[in-house]
């Protein structure tokens, strides 16, 4: 099958979108597919793998709230049906095709059959309102919306009207499977290992809640130690910790993909006390897949991944007492901690590219089984009007 | 305003008119071939989840009684599908000639028999026609349940274009039938969804 991904957000910025494109991309290459990737860059340098084509420099403006790198403009546009045209793909995949990027103008140009994916929940409903009608003849071509997560979903139904197909975002699990070595962040049962990740800056991750919560940890377990993982200015936050918490935590500042599986690996309690504004909580899929086990804020999002029966355990979002009554229950019980170990392992393998990419590849051929079917003269014509219209590409 | 004037004004509103009227017709043109595109890959996957389920109740890897409630359901599935060919009847096809009952019945039929002991059974002999043709059946029903939604969605489309004023007072939607929405019970046996 010719599969063309186009993806709104620079491909040399690591992003969850560009991720995601990425990974789609190399499985289904893997697999035998042919796969063309259209994304703007950062540097018009980057080293761009084979299969990426750069519809041209990304360019800072604000949109929906924040900053992003998008790119538009007569010669992305020009671009882009190039690319549509030498492609000549089975079925053009559009991610975030309603933010002002390549995607959208891929949207707009498109005569395949169109599948597209929703990734963020957050999208500002005054932009997308002012730009219904706008965008609307082209969000018919779409034959089928994909959504990432349940609350993607209610955005796309909030702003577009319809449905869209939850199919979740992928993990490489294999990657983070524990291998049973000994890193310098394993624990013991006197010193165990709780593992943060995310921006320590950020407020929404949750680093204030999880600091809150140590001292009764510390009270508890004197011995326990908190290594955090994530970039931001670490002499600000750490100054303001109280001395006992400051001496039981380490800052690791941004550390390598590697060192991120490691410390999952070794984490004795993975935890994850984010605030909101999560789509899909891709981090707890990786901690599960590590076999670590999970605390993390009821957030739905979060709910979500743990699945039915909770592959980890949840306290209510921003609750610092609960968190720590729930760690040290955790740390009192390795047989419970074992107990929810084997169910990550286990939920994880349901977010591993290979399920999450043979529902995708589903979703491709129940759309080209329709394009294929499409009468290639519809059966009405609007009487002598129907024959005023613009030929669309690929019709003169 | 002399009347050379006002004949141009009119004019350049008439063209602006006639070219609205045509947009708006070809636009509609496209989300009807759309709709009748997704209903035949409904159609189609659902053919193919019915065979499949027939090849489970004949391949020898499930119990007689387990193949007899199997095969009397995708029998009856199959069957309303041959007397109802959409590509006979668009116009039958286009309301899915009230096949929701069979389909619905084939779904319940698959969720109360593909128990977890039944689908673990089945997976174990790997590469026995019981497992192969359990996976046919895992798959083409996943490709209904999407099929189902995509349809769904190009019908709600179709209806909200058609709805609009101009549509209706100019018959730009002709003679063709109003989609309808397909609406059944689709959903993956709990024991094959992990």
């Amino acid at each position: 099958m010719r599969i063309g991904l186009v993806c709104p957000y620079a491909f040399d910025v690591p992003g969850g979108v560009q991720f995601h494109v990425r990974d789609l991309a190399e499985f289904f290459l893997a697999q035998g597919h042919e796969v063309g990737v259209l994304a703007p860059v950062d540097e018009l340098t980057a080293e761009l793998p084979a299969y990426v084509t750069s519809c041209g420099r990304a360019v800072p403006v604000r949109y929906n709230g924040s900053v992003a790198r998008l790119t538009f403009g007569p010669v992305t546009s020009s671009r882009v049906s190039r690319w549509l045209e030498e492609g000549e793909f089975d079925v053009l995949h559009l991610h975030e095709p309603v933010t002002p990027s390549a995607s959208l103008m891929a949207l707009w140009a498109s005569s395949e059959p169109v599948v597209a994916t929703f990734h963020t929940s957050n999208l500002r409903s005054r932009a997308m309102h002012a730009a219904n009608p706008l965008l609307r003849s082209s969000t018919e071509k779409i034959r089928a919306r994909i959504a990432v997560s349940e609350e993607a979903r209610r955005t796309v139904v909030r702003h577009l009207g319809g449905d869209a197909y939850i199919i979740p975002n992928g993990v490489d699990t294999r990657r983070f499977a524990p291998d049973g070595a000994l890193t310098r962040w394993s624990g013991t049962p006197e010193r165990p290992t709780l593992a943060f990740l995310g921006r320590i800056d950020e407020p929404r991750k949750g680093l204030a809640v999880m600091v809150a919560a140590m001292p009764a940890i510390l009270d508890a377990v004197p011995g326990a130690r908190l290594v955090v993982a994530g970039p931001g200015e670490v002499e600000e936050i750490s100054s303001a910790l109280d001395p006992r918490v400051r001496a039981a935590t380490e800052f690791l500042g941004s550390v390598s993909e590697d060192d991120k599986v490691a410390l999952l690996r070794s984490a004795d309690l993975y935890v994850a006390p984010h605030t909101g504004g999560e789509s899909f909580g891709i981090v707890l899929v990786e901690a599960m897949a590590s076999g670590a086990p999970v605390l993390s804020s009821d957030l739905e999002a979060f709910t979500a991944v743990l699945g039915p029966s909770p592959a980890g355990r949840t306290f209510p979002v921003g609750d610092g007492a609960a968190l720590a009554a729930a760690a040290l229950d955790l740390l009192g019980s390795p047989q419970e901690r074992a107990r929810l170990r084997d169910l990550g392992l286990k939920r994880a393998r349901s977010f591993d590219w290979g399920v999450v990419a043979e529902r995708v590849m589903a979703v491709y051929e129940t759309v080209i089984e329709g394009a294929d079917h499409s009468p290639v003269e519809p059966a009405l014509r609007a009487g002598l009007l129907g024959r005023l219209r613009w030929p669309s590409r690929g019709e003169v | 305003m002399d009347v050379l004037q006002v004949a141009t004004i009119i004019a350049l509103v008439l063209l602006a008119l006639s070219w609205y009227l045509s947009y708006s017709a070809s636009r509609l043109d496209r989300l009807h071939a759309k709709v009748e595109g997704a209903v035949s890959a409904l159609d189609a996957q659902l053919v193919r989840r019915a065979e499949a389920t027939l090849e489970l109740a004949t391949s020898g890897g499930v119990d007689p009684a387990t193949a007899l409630l199997l095969a009397d359901a995708a029998s009856e599935a199959l069957d309303r599908h041959t007397h109802h060919p959409l590509s006979h009847d668009p116009l039958d096809g286009q309301t899915f000639a009230g096949r929701e009952g069979t389909e619905t019945d084939l779904t319940e039929t698959l969720r109360a028999v593909l128990s977890d002991e039944t689908v673990q059974g089945l997976r174990l002999e790997v590469g026995s026609a019981g497992a192969e043709s359990l996976s046919r059946v895992e798959a083409s029903a996943l490709r209904v349940q999407l099929a189902r939604r995509f349809h769904n969605d190009a019908v709600r489309e179709v209806r909200r274009v058609r709805a609009k004023k101009v549509v209706r007072l100019f018959r730009l939607a002709g003679h063709a039938a109003l989609p309808q929405r397909v609406d059944f019970d689709d959903d993956l046996p709990p024991a094959v969804v992990d």
